[in-house]
């Protein structure tokens, strides 16, 4: 019930795309599919989707390759593209219909189902209105219930997050997290990574075509990272690291400590260490007012990767 | 995209994927046809100005036919009372209107078929219904049911001014069945073309100006090749010719200018200018026009070629005859011009119709036009149309 790809490659004309992409997705995960612009996200998604033919390497959807057996693949897949329109003389519900219908879902059935997803998105106020009067973040999550309207296995979400509000951003990653948990196959795409780092389970990280990384989030939340530590008074926080020996920055590196409110950063190598610092600086009486990672989990990676590329 | 050089990796390299059989694209199920027939019709329906065209559709029809009413009126007035003017005049406004709604036909059709397919790809909703479980047949054909009802439309609303002329007399009811029939298979043929030119092109004006010149090429193009073509299967040729062998000395005549003995003929190779129509016939039977002219059943009892429609269809099939060797030049022999040409008429209709074949090509080519849009909406894809996205 997986998603599995195997040194897919395609090309457009002298552009190569996806250039040796190696990927599984677990069922009962999501799965980040994480790169800048252009790293062949959305392609790889296309080929996944069953669209597009890789030039070489091996899909399977579910168990099923979308190459030989385009219809089961499909009908076990549910993709939302990136860009995508819809047609905006229909109403909301009749849109979604239309999808049940394309997917042989029973009439009766598609009734209760479309009703159910569009109260899950938060659009059955829309539900009789057309299309066009809908903002794009309500287009968006329109999209998000068509690619669920056949209650698919798997699921490809090309930048599912784009212009949604903070409400449905939560809203989308308590859905996944659902959908997860009910043992689909999640691949989300996306390059707001402080989303992702809540959201999923693993992160697959593409650059130019190619896999550069694999790793579990629960992975990079364990591995080194900067933390931000704020306290009450800088000075004295200042005071205590240099007296543990604790290597730390400012953002403004030429100004000294200020004897009010401030914080400061430090690297620490886990989520264990940093309640290590945590409990010393609060025995030690320092007045710390929060600590927090400065970075995402995935984002440190990702940044990580980008500075190896340069 | 990062443009590092890298080495130049062989296709095959990792495995080539198993060659893919396409065998769902023609699976076709009324269900499917439904659906995407009637997501194109609400969609397209409510988007556009619908009623008001079909109602200046109408109007313009109607004005046309009013007049053309008059017109014949005025011609069958001019002249005695005679049931043969009456019918030919009846015939010269059918004719008249039914060309006029097959020539608006022509022109409203593409509107719908030929913006279908790249026009959802260009507005982002064609990759959508593709991951469906609709084959793309099913999406093909739903869109041409589509455009040919809505075409459909436009020619009901012409029905009653078709009525109205073929009611002035001069057509056989079945006529006017078959001349309907016509009129809509070839909108269907013009939309299933728009159709195969959408899939084609990334732009939906560059396949509603190719699906116009195709049309334009079908009806105006084919006639001016027809004409120059004239002087190319024309020429002196050595052909058998029957003429007459007048004895030497003196013949007489009777008042008519007769001659009263008997002239025999006799079949002697001569060199005539001769012009082979049988050779480029098929430029003119491919016109939806002459499909349609010729498809309809001539006057009853007529032997005058009167009507524009009758003279259509026997314009075309004697071209078909073309050259008859050997020549009849046995001037003397002939009882009266009238007869010989209603002989030559019913020899050109002894090779049969024309329409069959005209009607058959532009099927073919309506055919080839869904073909070529099933085949590039089959998934995944290969190769993609230049200045196209998949989604």
């Amino acid at each position: 019930m997986a998603i599995e790809a195997h040194g897919v490659r395609r090309s457009f004309g002298a552009v190569r795309a996806v250039d040796g992409v190696d990927l599984v997705a677990r069922p009962g995960r999501v799965t980040a599919l994480i790169g800048p612009n252009g790293s062949g996200k959305t392609t790889l998604l296309l080929v996944l989707a069953g669209l597009l033919r890789p030039d070489a390497g091996t899909v399977r959807v579910a168990g099923v390759d979308p190459l030989t057996d385009s219809r089961g693949a499909r009908a076990v897949t549910g993709w939302m593209p990136d860009v995508f329109g819809t047609w905006d003389s229909l109403t909301a519900r009749e849109v979604l219909l239309t999808f049940a219908a394309a997917y042989r879902v029973p009439d009766d059935v598609a009734r209760a189902r479309v009703a159910e997803l569009l109260a899950t998105v938060h659009l059955s106020e829309y539900a009789d209105r057309p299309a066009h009067v809908l903002s794009r973040g309500q287009k968006q999550r329109l999209g998000l219930a068509r690619a669920l309207v056949h209650d698919p296995q798997v699921l490809l979400l090309d930048e599912p997050a784009s212009g949604l509000d903070p409400r449905s951003r939560v809203d989308l990653r308590v859905l996944l997290r659902d959908l997860a948990g009910r043992g689909k196959t999640v691949l989300v795409s996306s390059h707001v990574l402080t989303e992702l780092d809540e959201m999923a389970d693993d992160a697959v990280f593409l650059s130019a075509g190619r896999t550069v990384a694999t790793q579990s989030v629960h992975d990079a939340v364990t591995t080194r990272r900067p933390w931000r530590v704020r306290a009450l008074s800088q000075r004295g926080l200042v005071a205590w690291l240099d007296e543990k020996g604790v290597p730390w920055r400012t953002d403004e590196p030429f100004a000294a400590p200020a004897e009010g409110a401030g914080g400061v950063v430090v690297d620490l190598e886990s989520e264990e260490a940093a309640a290590a610092l945590l409990r010393d600086a609060v025995a030690a009486g320092v007045p710390v007012a929060g600590l927090s990672p400065a970075t995402g989990a995935l984002e440190s990676t990702y940044l990580a990767l980008e500075e190896e590329r340069r | 995209m990062s443009a590092e050089a890298q080495p130049r990796i062989a296709p095959d390299e990792g495995g080539a994927p198993p060659p893919v059989r396409h065998t769902g694209s023609w699976s076709l199920t009324w269900a499917g046809l439904r659906t995407v027939a009637a997501l194109e019709l609400r969609q397209r329906v409510r988007s556009t100005r619908w009623v008001v065209s079909l109602v200046v559709f109408g109007v313009v029809v109607g004005v046309v036919t009013t007049l053309t009413f008059f017109v014949s009126r005025q011609m069958t007035a001019d002249m005695a009372a005679d049931p043969a003017i009456d019918a030919t005049a009846g015939r010269t406004m059918f004719g008249f209107i039914v060309f006029f709604v097959l020539f608006l036909g022509l022109l409203v059709s593409p509107t719908l078929s030929a913006t279908s397919i790249n026009g959802d790809r260009a507005n982002g909703t064609l990759a959508t219904l593709q991951v469906t479980l609709l084959s793309p047949a099913e999406i093909v054909l739903g869109k041409l049911l589509a455009s040919w009802l809505a075409s459909l439309a436009f020619l009901a609303v012409s029905v009653p001014f078709i009525v109205w002329a073929f009611a002035t007399g001069g057509t056989a009811f079945v006529g006017l069945l078959t001349t309907v029939l016509m009129l809509a298979v070839v909108l269907a043929v013009v939309c299933a073309i728009g159709l195969g030119f959408s899939a084609m092109t990334a732009r939906s004006a560059g396949s509603a100006v190719l699906t116009y010149v195709a049309i334009a090429g079908l009806t105006v193009v084919s006639l001016i090749v027809f004409a120059l073509s004239v002087p190319l299967v024309s020429g002196e040729e050595r052909v058998q010719v029957r003429s007459e062998d007048w004895p030497g000395g003196e013949v007489e005549f009777d008042e008519n200018g007769r001659p009263l003995e008997e002239i025999p003929c006799v079949l002697r190779e001569e060199e005539r200018y001769v012009t082979h129509t049988e050779r480029t016939w098929w430029l003119l039977a491919v016109n939806p026009f002459v499909v349609v002219a010729d498809a309809l059943p001539p006057a009853a009892g007529s032997t005058q070629i009167a009507d524009p429609m009758t003279g259509i269809r026997y314009g075309v099939r004697m071209a078909r005859l073309g050259v008859e060797e050997p020549l009849n030049e046995c001037w003397s022999q002939w009882q009266d011009w009238e007869a010989e040409e209603q002989a030559r008429r019913d020899r050109a209709d002894s090779l049969g119709a024309v329409w069959p074949w005209g009607l058959a090509f532009n099927l073919l080519l309506g055919a080839a036009g869904v073909a070529l849009a099933v085949r590039r909406l089959t998934i995944p894809q290969g190769t993609l149309p230049r200045g196209t996205r998949v989604a």
